[in-house]
């Protein structure tokens, strides 16, 4: 059975289409799901394997990013939410998605209504639009466990992306193994070089899981790199479309469960 | 009561107060300032002080990077502190979402407001500060202030006012034309038509009837001059429009909907058609560039969402003309903005609407000439894709529902077409204040949003974006052939007090009407409904062919449909015949003595703004967003090789694609219009091939950005369109698109005059089956032969950028063979479509030289180039005819077997090292001429 992928729509998403895509190509059942429809109960997230946040501007970013999506998502679907958490289902939060999932609460550590991270303004001051290297790393994330070591080349697209904590937090996070992929320059290395890390990220955090694993969030877009004509050098030869290995990896990992 | 809350960063600075003390560095010699900080400010009205500390903390301030403080100033050891808000009744975006996240907490919050303060460290005084933040242009008075005393409400209230009878039977013409100034923009042939037809129907005018007529009659909204008999020379002319329609229609293959539509629509793959649009919004842009640019953003989205009954926007292009940005301030005219201040707010603009739309900013161009200074030309293109059963425009029958949705309507953009359509004076920025706006592109999002899911339920019968003319020109045009009758009280207003004539006409962003069918309705509210979309029920469509408008029982305008629509008088406009070449300048430059000349100039060439990279402004507009494109706007090693055109595969997964191009050069029409036109038309063709478009299934969208029609211009813009029309009968194309804005001249009370140089943008758009059968500029092998393929025009230098460094402007500007250039773009497609052409870069402003540095750059290699020894060396390198390109391939015999029917030269070959050599003249390092185009952008946009 193909697992069932809830794609959340709400006001200023706008990366719904590609992720669909993605879920779709390798090997989910994707569907889309506005959260008017999981408030009214039109739709309920228990039918669902996996919870996917679509990168965008969800309300203009107002306030800060995924600011008002994240305290809708508290307010209304909290139990909807902690019963989706709790039957180990996954979830994933894709630049805007990880804002979110960092502004409700449940990234890094799932405290769902208090946040203990942030995504705060590029060091740039500004929109980044561009492409970098990332790195998968060693996590808690198990179903990536194939792909550790892989670089990716992929796109960033966010004005607010870099991960900030304060310095016990952040060593917690490391502990706990909960960074799942960081920023790294031309040789493989974690970075805090811009433009290599994009934002000026802490520890060139670029994706971080919960402690069972099973919740994702990352600033860049594996679902803009999934074939190889989305690569700015397709043309070159010797670079490859990996961000698929996301998404296969989490279908897989929710057939499986 | 208003509490306030201020936040700001914990951290000791911050971005964007960093900036700003940069740019204070540059603008003056000494500052007295140590460090600027910002702060958020948020007001919230009717909320309970238990409430307030609730919504702070989960919603206004993060502990963790972030401190508060309420009631009261924050950064208590700063000198200063200046506030900038938005004017009361200007939309600021954010307060919807605060009310939003305010209901979805249970709090009850009547009204809110953000801004932001600039907090000054170092000794000044607050009047300093205020010049500074002035200067510095950190505010816009036409939209914002600088807060000097605490609001006490937040609340715009308002009385409605009544609406005027106004008397024009009796009046003489002198007194006609007082009340068409600064208002109407009508002409007095035109105010006297409208005098005897209520004459004729024996009453006087309500000021909404004299609105209505005004917009619908305007240059922008009713196209009079494009519709003119033109007399040239004493000899009459068909109206232009008539000689594009016809030409155009004589090439309709791919032709599914063109001229009568928000947007012209051409046949794809698969049961798909894609359609486009280019829309100017020079006049606001040039009084409030932020909210202008925006503005024309949103609006272009809306044309191609607006088209037949719903069309995807998939991409969106930027093409903007400015004065060079570091223009003496003194040649500034009165009432214009400092063009450096133009460039980073329309940068600005297009990067917070399109990004937060989610369409790709994927092709742009940017055109400095000092003759801009005055009215900028400020030029969106917009690109989507639509069922092509839903692909014709709707036509609206009678008893579908009149609804418009979106957003709500203001005061704010009432007379913005009528103000399009006049010249540009120093009064303009006071009097017509009104006219500008900002964007709310989330609203316009959501809206798109339950458009598409309507439109695949067959909700929608027609539809019409409410832009210039607001509902009078939406519902005017929806019912022209039927009649429609409208309820104004039925509408959503933003604050209270609206007029009904400024219900009427406001221009407020973001909203669409539609004609429903009455069995559709409900059906269609619950769409709206779940996407959060607003919507107003307006009236119904009838068979009384009269345009019939209430104000609760009040009848505010009762016109006949044939009087508004084809009462207007057909011109008869005179223009003068142009001669062959307008400029008589034929002096030539000296030719670089030595090496170090050479790279001087090169340099020099590099570095003009029509050249120099534009990456750092793409960096900030998002290009990858729908996952489509497949040629990027900069390739090669390092990202950073600028490419011709953008490809994308607006479906995901599907093998077919499409591509989009444009071009233009403005100073070559000033000296000759005609072939200053054939290049505009030829460079975005090449652009096109270059990058492997088929032309044959391409479509062209034309926009004419005109000084005032006087008898000079129009002579001039008669020439373009026959070049236009000239260009589709070589290429065997339709244009099937395009708007004119003919207002670009600039008038001084002291009779100063400013015509901008004439901008004719042509626009390609197109399909191909393959994506993969394309190519980027960059370099890919070392030892390739470089191959320059077309017939170059080498002696004819006018308008180049070479000649402008030289301050020359040139008699004769570079002119394409027309007869050659077909079969040059078919060996082309073909080179790339079988893969021996490795990579292809049109030759246009900078010349050949420009093009091979460009291509370099992308494969991090050199080359080593060969010139002509019939042809001076710098007019080799640097002359700019369009239709020919620079191309790498597999050696010297791959060469002749590919181009032998066609002009083409071997230049040399692509080599290890990274230096550009030209055999007996120079030899320069291509990380040297990089630093020089990368200068000047980085340095404006602090990269």
């Amino acid at each position: 059975m193909k697992p069932k992928v809830c794609i959340l729509r709400a006001d200023g998403i706008n990366c719904d289409e590609e992720t669909f895509y993605a879920f779709e190509k390798f090997g989910g059942e994707p569907e889309y799901v506005h959260i008017n429809q999981l408030r009214s109960k039109i739709k309920h997230l228990k039918n669902y394997q996996i919870l996917a946040i679509p990168g965008g501007f969800a309300y203009g970013d107002d306030v800060v990013s995924g600011k008002i999506l994240a305290t809708e998502l508290v307010s209304f679907l909290k139990d909807q939410i902690q019963e989706f958490v709790s039957r180990k289902k996954l979830i994933l939060g894709i630049c805007n998605g990880f804002q979110v999932l960092v502004r409700t609460g449940l990234l890094p550590f799932n405290h769902l209504g208090e946040m203990d991270a942030t995504l705060a303004q590029n060091e740039s001051g500004h929109f980044e639009c561009r492409f970098v290297k990332i790195k998968i790393q060693q996590s808690c994330a198990i179903f990536l466990k194939p792909y550790v070591e892989q670089v990716i080349d992929i796109s960033v697209n966010h004005g607010e992306g870099k991960f900030f904590s304060d310095n016990k937090t952040i060593s917690k996070i490391e502990k706990e193994n909960l960074v799942f992929c960081r920023y790294v320059d031309q040789n493989g290395r974690p970075t805090q070089k811009y433009p290599p890390n994009p934002n000026g990220a802490l520890n060139a955090i670029a994706g971080i899981t919960d402690p069972t694993g099973r919740i994702l969030g990352l600033m860049p877009h594996p679902e803009k790199i999934i074939e190889l004509t989305q690569h700015p050098n397709w043309r070159r030869g010797n670079v490859s479309a990996k961000g698929g290995l996301i998404f296969e990896s989490m279908v897989k990992f929710a057939q499986q469960s | 009561m208003i509490y306030e809350v201020r936040v700001t960063s914990k951290a000791e600075r911050d971005s964007r107060g960093e900036d700003l003390l940069t740019e204070i560095k540059r603008a003056l010699k000494t500052y007295p300032i140590k460090k600027i900080r910002t702060v958020k400010v948020y007001r919230l009205e009717g909320i309970s002080k238990p409430d307030l500390k609730k919504f702070t903390q989960k919603v206004l301030y993060e502990e963790i990077d972030q401190n508060v403080s309420y009631n009261g100033s924050i950064l208590k050891d700063a000198n200063q502190t200046i506030e900038v808000a938005y004017k009361p009744g200007v939309m600021n975006p954010e307060v919807g979402s605060l009310l939003k996240a305010a209901k979805d907490l249970g709090i009850k919050l009547t009204a809110a407001d953000s801004s932001w303060e600039y907090v000054f460290f170092g000794e000044l005084t607050r009047g300093e500060a205020k010049n500074l933040i002035a200067k510095l242009r950190l505010y816009n008075p036409l939209i914002e202030h600088i807060v000097d005393q605490r609001p006490k409400t937040l609340l715009i209230t308002g009385k409605v006012g009544k609406t005027q009878t106004l008397t024009i039977r009796n009046i003489s013409d002198e007194e006609l034309m007082n009340l068409s100034k600064d208002k109407l923009f009508l002409n007095l042939e035109e105010m006297k038509v409208i005098q005897n037809y209520f004459k004729k129907i024996e009453r006087e005018p309500t000021d909404c009837e004299i609105e209505t007529l005004a917009q619908t009659w305007s240059e922008h909204s009713g196209h009079k001059t494009f519709r003119a008999k033109i007399i040239v020379g004493g000899k009459e002319k068909e109206p232009f429009i008539t000689r594009l329609k016809k030409e155009a229609f004589k090439h309709k293959k791919n032709i599914v909907s063109a001229f009568v539509d928000n947007a012209g629509v051409m046949d794809f793959y698969d049961g798909w058609a894609i359609n486009g649009k280019g829309e100017t919004h020079n006049s606001p842009s040039a009084i409030e560039p932020y909210g202008g640019a925006m503005t024309g953003s949103g609006g272009v989205f809306r044309d191609i969402v607006a088209t037949g009954q719903g069309a995807k926007t998939v991409i969106s292009t930027d093409i903007f003309c400015l004065a060079n940005w570091d223009l003496n301030p003194k040649k500034l005219p009165k009432g214009s903005l400092p063009p450096r201040y133009i460039l980073s707010r329309v940068v600005s603009a297009v990067r917070d609407y399109g990004n937060r739309m989610g369409i790709p900013t994927n092709n742009g161009s940017f055109h400095f000439h000092d003759d801009f200074r005055a009215k900028p030309t400020i030029l969106v293109g917009a690109y989507g894709i639509l069922p092509k059963k839903y692909a014709k425009k709707g036509k609206v029958q009678k008893s579908d529902v009149v609804v418009s949705i979106g957003g709500r309507v203001g005061r704010d953009g009432i007379h913005g077409a009528t103000f399009s359509s006049g010249e540009m004076t120093q009064r303009t920025i006071t009097v017509n204040a009104q006219a500008v706006q900002i964007g709310n592109a989330i609203e316009e999002k959501r809206t798109f949003d339950a458009i598409i899911e309507a439109r695949d339920q067959d909700c929608i019968r027609a539809m019409q974006d409410s832009g210039g003319g607001g509902l009078s020109s939406a519902i005017g045009e929806m019912g022209a052939e039927t009649g429609v009758s409208v309820q104004l009280k039925n509408e959503r207003l933003k604050y209270q007090g609206l007029n009904p004539w400024e219900i009427w006409l406001s221009e407020s962003q973001e909203r669409i009407v539609l004609a429903i069918p009455k069995n559709k309705i409900n059906k269609f509210k619950k769409i709206c409904g779940k996407y959060n979309v607003e919507i107003s029920t307006l009236g119904t469509f009838d068979d009384t062919k009269k345009l019939k408008v209430f104000y609760g029982s009040e009848k505010v305008c009762d016109l006949e449909m044939q009087f508004l629509h084809e009462g207007l008088p057909q011109r008869v406009m005179n223009a003068e015949e142009v001669a062959k070449s307008k400029s008589k300048e034929n002096k030539s430059p000296k030719i670089p003595k030595n090496q170090t000349e050479w790279i001087k100039t090169l340099q020099d060439v590099l570095s003009d703004g029509n050249i120099c990279s534009k990456e750092p402004i793409l960096r900030m507009y998002d290009h990858t967003v729908q996952g489509t494109s497949v040629l990027q706007p900069f390739t090669g090693e390092s990202y950073d090789g600028p490419n011709d055109a953008a490809v994308i595969r607006p479906i995901l997964g599907k093998p077919y694609g499409m591509v989009v191009a444009h071009g233009l050069n403005p100073i070559l029409n000033r000296i000759d219009p005609y072939w200053g036109s054939i290049w505009a038309a030829t460079e975005a063709i090449s652009n096109y091939v270059a990058v492997g478009g088929i032309y044959q299934d391409a479509s062209l969208v034309n926009n004419y950005i005109w000084p005032f029609p006087d008898e000079e211009s129009l002579g001039s813009l008669d020439r373009s369109v026959t070049a236009v029309v000239d260009f589709m009968k070589t290429l065997k194309i339709p244009v099937i698109s395009g708007k004119d804005s003919l207002s670009s001249t600039y008038r001084s009370d002291d009779g100063f005059v400013l015509k901008i140089p004439p901008v004719l943008c042509i626009s390609v758009f197109g399909k191909i089956p393959d994506v993969k059968k394309t190519t980027s500029s960059d370099f890919k092998k070392t030892g390739s032969t470089i191959v320059q393929v077309g017939k170059m025009d080498m002696s004819s230098m006018g308008g180049t950028v070479y000649f402008s460094k030289n301050e020359l402007l040139g008699e004769s500007v570079p002119k394409i063979d027309l007869k050659i250039l077909p079969k040059v773009l078919d060996v082309i497609n073909q080179g790339i479509s079988n893969g021996k052409i490795l990579s292809c870069h049109d030759v246009s402003e900078g010349g050949i030289i420009t093009a091979i540095f460009e291509m370099c750059l992308g494969g991090t290699m050199g080359a080593k180039i060969i010139t002509d020894k019939k042809v001076r060396p710098d007019y080799f390198l640097f002359n700019e005819t369009a239709g020919c390109f620079i191309v790498e391939v597999k050696g010297k015999e791959q060469a002749h077997k590919l181009f032998k029917n066609v002009p083409y030269k071997i230049l040399g070959e692509t080599i290890k090292k990274q230096t550009l050599s030209i055999e007996n003249f120079f030899s320069v390092d291509v990380g040297k001429l990089k630093t020089a185009w990368q200068k000047p952008m980085k340095e404006i946009f602090h990269t």
